[in-house]
């Protein structure tokens, strides 16, 4: 399946010309679906307009319903109206974009016929020479055949193929080894892109960068010096037209194992040997290895569920989860987890992570806050230290990206009166810079064959490792479901989860 | 030419001296803490940098002042603008010397940010005395970028006291009212200044889409092997109607980055075969020739100086191939065309804006580094003219 490398390019050296990929065609499965219109094709555009495509650049759209490439063509440039984040669209660089696409019917086998053909044609016309990028933008059910067909019809001899999944990654361990197992029958695992978008934010990204590349953070960054860490994903939305998906997979599935988990793993993880896939991944995987299982029995007392009712979002009143379109009046299903949970690694040991995610809550916020231990004594007098507070240093995700620390002032007075104070670093994307889209950089690094913000198949397993039994607890009957109100921060069950240790939820 | 007084509200009120100005803007702040304070905004001083721009124009000090503003939130910084006249002579005894004055600017829309602007008005002949007030009104331990307008004063005290402060110097070649005499000259300046400074120039930043819309061909494997086999440039830059201004600079830097990266020699200049044209011949390191031609074109909606298009006529020993980037009149696009054998292959039109300089220099202040892709393209300039 490989192919020579092509001859270095002398023109390419240098810092400013380092980002594009090689020819490459693009193909798209379910390319007359949602992911397609809203992300891919927008991503695909904003990138031409950015210059960021290779000269010889194809996309085939593939699908089940019969479509003639004009057709194909018109549609998506109607969805490009509806979706790109820059407007008005530039017609001109739209057409010239949209020369390089085409549309492939795959209804019958046969049709990968013709996409074989079709990709062999436009390797020599139009220069792409057998570099093609699978993207399966399906349902995960589709995965299997669509691979197997690849492989039936020969589309991916003789080729440099790599492959771009979505998420979910199977609904548990055992579905996730299954489907992993169907792709790498005919990708190898370093040909394999699993797209977990909230890696291509840049704030996400930042959290590596504020960790490796200060030197003063990671020395004060474990056990000794960290007194907990908060991680809070919260929406304010409801589950809007994702009823059927969302009843069966919960905030547990749609959150926790992917998310949630790889935020933990940014957080908590040892720093790489170099900014590159293996090194990072290995070390992700080695953080998630460690996180302590929670196990079926221990799940009550670590983990808290809640579904809302219904309640008040900016002033306007909500339907609650079990009146939403789609769902059983007597659904079991979780909008909201806390979990209390532990790293058992020589950084971490004893630190607790509260991670808590949910939907329906009074504002939209992802923020991840590192809570220091208090001054280890207590110098000045009681009186003084009155509004004093423990150090922490807040990493906030969305919206409002940036990053605050939080430390006690001497409050200008005669005698000694202390105040906390926020420390705000107001990361530029918030204001002048549109900073690029996840799926532009995301699609982009696996153009150029760069896996270090995809998520690898270890680190997948790993984590349905952790949720599985936490799932299972539940399909026992263990766990009460507690319904909290829309437009608050959960039940008061996931107070007392953190309140026990003596601790508190921040507001975020 | 001796440039008029002082705009303060523009400017904002004169300070007597470094530590008057220092308390000034200290005061200023507080104020500004305590009114946003009252409306539950806490007021952010974040500085990545600290900007120098040297000017002897009131104009030129102006519109950089209005650039700095744009991009205050994503490059926080203090910017310090210099205002030097030209002529050194004739200034009323007494009135010699420099003048401070200050103010916090809000950018536009924005209450969590502020940043600070200090002018600098010297008077007369103040080569001497320059360093020693920008020195004190640095914010320390932040890189400083000098941001020259106008073609350097190379030879100049005063361009050799500031360089001595700057982490990077900025320059617009574009601005160059010699370019093919100054761009060699700035080689030496780029040269002597390694590992203390890095040198750029707006016009290398311009020209990055052309670069990169020229690399991309070459990326195509089947395209690949003509690189090794370039006979002919040809290269148009923008000029006025009238033809009187020539600014070649970019495309004297595009065929200096060309001779660097793929090892071709010099051999001579040859005599322009038209007015403001230039003719170049040199070799291939396989010792084959390539004719190379820069001309100046008129094209409407385009800045004069700015590429117009550029031609690459290559031979892989059985076919003849052309590789075309043209600006599209009037328009913000390029067509890139590849040609075989005199059938087109390819085409396709690609967005090319006209950045403004404040887009050019925010581009500048993310890169802290010299680039040595520059650095070498200005060496074969060198050996070229």
């Amino acid at each position: 399946m490989t192919v020579a490398p092509p001859l270095a390019n002398p023109l390419r050296e240098g810092p400013r010309l380092a980002r594009t990929p090689q020819p490459c065609a693009l193909v798209i499965f379910g390319a007359t679906g949602d992911l397609t219109a809203r992300k891919i094709v927008p991503a695909l555009y904003n990138l031409a307009l950015q210059r960021l495509l290779p000269a010889a650049f194809v996309v085939v759209g593939a699908a089940r319903q019969p479509l003639s490439s004009e057709r194909f063509r018109e549609n998506l440039h109607a969805d490009l109206v509806k979706f790109s984040r820059t407007k008005p669209i530039n017609e001109d660089a739209w057409a010239s974009f949209a020369d390089g696409v085409h549309y492939v019917s795959t209804k019958d086998p046969s049709g990968y016929d013709t996409l074989r053909e079709t990709l062999a044609d436009l390797d020599v016309r139009a220069g792409t020479a057998g570099n093609r990028l699978f993207y399966l933008a399906t349902p995960p059910s589709a995965y299997g055949p669509i691979v197997d067909q690849l492989k039936g019809h020969r589309l991916t001899e003789n080729v440099r193929a790599r492959v771009v999944v979505e998420k979910p990654f199977g609904h548990d361990l055992t579905s996730a080894t299954e489907l992993s197992g169907k792709l790498q029958g005919v990708f190898t695992e370093d040909e394999i892109f699993r797209i977990d978008h909230y890696l291509g934010k840049e704030t996400v990204q930042n959290i590596l960068v504020l960790r490796f590349a200060n030197g003063i953070f990671e020395p004060i960054w474990n056990r000794q010096y960290v007194d907990h860490v908060q991680i809070t994903v919260a929406e304010s939305l409801g589950i809007e037209e994702r009823g059927a998906y969302y009843e069966q997979a919960g905030a547990l599935r749609d959150i926790v194992q992917n998310h949630l988990l790889q935020l933990v793993a940014l957080v908590g993880m040892e720093p790489p040997v170099s900014f590159d896939a293996k090194a990072v991944r290995d070390e992700k995987l080695k953080v998630l290895r460690a996180i302590r299982p929670i196990a079926e029995e221990d799940a009550k007392s670590n983990v808290v569920r809640g579904q809302y009712g219904t309640g008040f979002i900016e002033g306007t009143p909500v339907r609650a989860y079990r009146q939403e379109d789609g769902i059983a009046p007597t659904s079991k299903t979780e909008t909201f987890l806390a979990i209390r949970a532990f790293i058992d690694n020589w950084r971490w040991e004893g630190t607790p992570f509260y991670l808590r995610t949910g939907k329906r809550h009074p504002k939209r916020t992802t923020e991840i806050a590192i809570q220091f231990r208090a001054a280890p004594h207590a110098v000045f007098s009681e009186e003084a230290a009155d509004g004093m507070e423990p150090n922490a240093l807040v990493l906030r995700i969305q919206p409002d990206e940036g990053i605050s620390l939080k430390f006690g002032a001497k409050v200008p007075v005669q005698g000694i009166r202390i105040r906390s104070v926020n420390m705000d670093f107001v990361y530029g994307a918030s204001f002048m810079v549109d900073a690029p889209d996840a799926y532009e950089t995301l699609i982009l690094d696996a153009l150029r064959g760069d896996a270090t913000l995809f998520t690898r198949q270890d680190e997948v397993e790993q984590q349905w490792r952790f949720v599985d039994p936490i799932a299972r607890a539940w399909a026992a009957g263990r766990g009460d479901l507690p319904v909290y109100p829309a437009g608050t921060w959960g039940p008061a069950e996931a107070d007392l989860l953190i309140g026990r240790d003596g601790r508190a939820w921040r507001k975020p | 030419m001796i440039e008029p007084d002082i705009d303060e509200s523009v400017w904002g009120a004169r300070a007597g001296g470094v530590a008057a100005l220092e308390r000034e803007l200290a005061r200023m702040r507080r104020s500004m803490g305590a009114h946003a304070t009252e409306q539950g905004v806490p007021v952010a001083r974040a500085s990545v940098l600290n900007l120098v721009v040297f000017t002897t124009r009131d104009t030129h000090a102006r519109r950089a002042a209005a650039t700095i503003d744009v991009l205050a939130t994503r490059h926080p910084s203090r910017a310090i603008v210099v205002l030097a006249d030209r002529l050194r002579e004739g200034i009323a005894p007494g009135l010699e010397g420099l003048e401070m004055h200050c103010h916090l600017s809000h950018p536009a829309g924005l209450q969590q940010v502020s940043y600070e602007q200090i002018l600098i008005r010297a008077r007369g002949d103040a080569d001497q005395r320059l360093a020693s007030a920008l020195i004190p009104l640095l914010l320390p331990d932040l890189p400083v970028f000098l941001w020259w307008t106008e073609t350097p004063s190379l030879d100049a005290v005063h361009f050799a006291e500031l360089l001595k402060l700057a982490d990077r110097l900025i320059v617009d070649s574009g601005d160059f009212a010699r370019p093919d005499r100054t761009l060699p000259r700035l080689h030496a300046v780029a040269r002597a200044g390694h590992g203390r400074y890095g040198l750029t120039d707006f016009n290398w930043t311009r020209i990055t889409p052309w670069r990169e819309l020229v690399s991309q061909f070459f990326d195509v494997p089947a395209w690949r092997p003509f690189l090794d086999g370039v006979t002919g440039i040809r290269i148009g830059f923008a000029v006025e109607a009238d033809g009187r201004e020539i600014h070649p600079s970019q495309a004297l830097l595009l065929i200096g980055w060309l001779a660097s990266r793929l090892g071709w020699r010099a051999v001579e200049s040859l005599a322009p075969s038209e007015a403001g044209g230039l003719l170049f011949a040199m070799e291939r390191g396989d010792g084959e020739a390539i004719q190379t031609r820069v001309r100046p074109r008129y094209m409407r909606g385009i800045d004069e100086g700015n590429l117009s298009g550029l031609r690459i006529q290559a031979t892989d020993g059985v076919r003849h191939a052309e590789f075309v980037v043209k600006r599209v009149e009037d328009s913000s696009h390029a067509g890139a065309t590849v040609v075989i054998d005199g059938a087109p292959v390819a085409e396709r039109l690609v967005p090319l804006g006209t950045p403004g300089v404040s887009e050019l220099l925010s581009e500048e202040l993310t890169i802290a580094r010299s680039d040595s892709i520059y650095e070498d393209a200005l060496a074969a300039l060198v050996a070229l003219t």
